[in-house]
């Protein structure tokens, strides 16, 4: 009777502290998403994009020890592995963006200032 | 049995508030500093430190399973990713930046550096045939 208590005790304090914790860490993925949205620089929404993949995680691993499904925790890793490879693929492209544009501004400046304008073009 | 249950609730339970903290820490540090490149400090601590200790914690209630050996891959992927998606993200913001004097001390580019060390070593050669 006594260890039957004990685990009534135990089954309803888990519960609670992973509701807990879930409902500080979805608080604090808003604060991360006002971060985003007001980031100056695009390294800074990134920046905080990072970060919010970082807080799902252990959203995600919690709520796998509070459901008691084994299998959200391998979402998890595939998770970590997306985010991962969209913020080397974000900032690549962004790069490659940025001295595309670059190139066709001083084509435009050497065009509109004759031949002279490609002195120090080459870097 | 009921005590190895009581600590072990209480070592996961401050495990994961640690991890909530270092969390709650990190946002601090975004809102506050002023930069990107002072912001990306802040933001790796998170990625390693907080997930860390949180995922510890969750190991610690889940006890031993194939679950807690995916949360150890977890972190030491996490150990692995988040230097490289940093130094990824800083090398964006130094090359697109066109004003970066004006937040952060700026080196000359290696070639320079290399040149004028060149030129020094051959001053120098120069000297020692004369003398």
């Amino acid at each position: 009777m006594n260890l039957l208590e004990n685990i009534s005790i135990f089954d309803k304090i888990y519960p609670g502290m992973f509701i807990t914790v879930l409902i500080i860490l979805a608080i604090m993925l808003f604060a991360c998403l006002i971060r985003a949205v007001k980031g100056p620089r695009i390294a800074d929404r990134i920046v905080a994009i990072n970060m919010m993949g970082t807080m799902v995680m252990v959203m995600i691993a919690v709520l796998s020890l509070l459901l008691r499904e084994g299998y959200l925790v391998d979402i998890c890793l595939i998770y970590a592995m997306v985010s991962f490879l969209a913020v080397i693929v974000i900032s690549k492209v962004y790069l490659g963006v940025y001295k595309e544009k670059r190139q066709e501004n001083e084509e435009e400046m050497s065009q509109m200032t004759g031949e002279g304008g490609d002195s120090d073009g080459n870097y | 049995m009921e005590i190895i249950e009581w600590i072990r609730f209480i070592i996961g339970a401050a495990l994961l508030l640690c991890g909530l903290l270092i969390f709650l820490i990190e946002l601090y540090g975004i809102f506050h500093l002023k930069y990107v490149l002072n912001r990306m400090h802040a933001a790796a601590m998170g990625d390693t430190l907080g997930i860390s200790f949180s995922l510890v914690g969750l190991m610690i209630f889940s006890g031993w399973n194939f679950t807690t050996l995916k949360m150890a891959l977890i972190v030491v992927f996490l150990w692995f990713a988040s230097p490289v998606s940093s130094h990824l993200l800083a090398r964006l913001e130094a090359a697109t930046n066109e004003n970066l004097e004006e937040y952060c001390q700026v080196y000359p580019e290696l070639d320079v550096l290399e040149k004028e060390l060149k030129e020094k070593r051959e001053n120098q050669e120069k000297e020692e045939e004369i003398s």
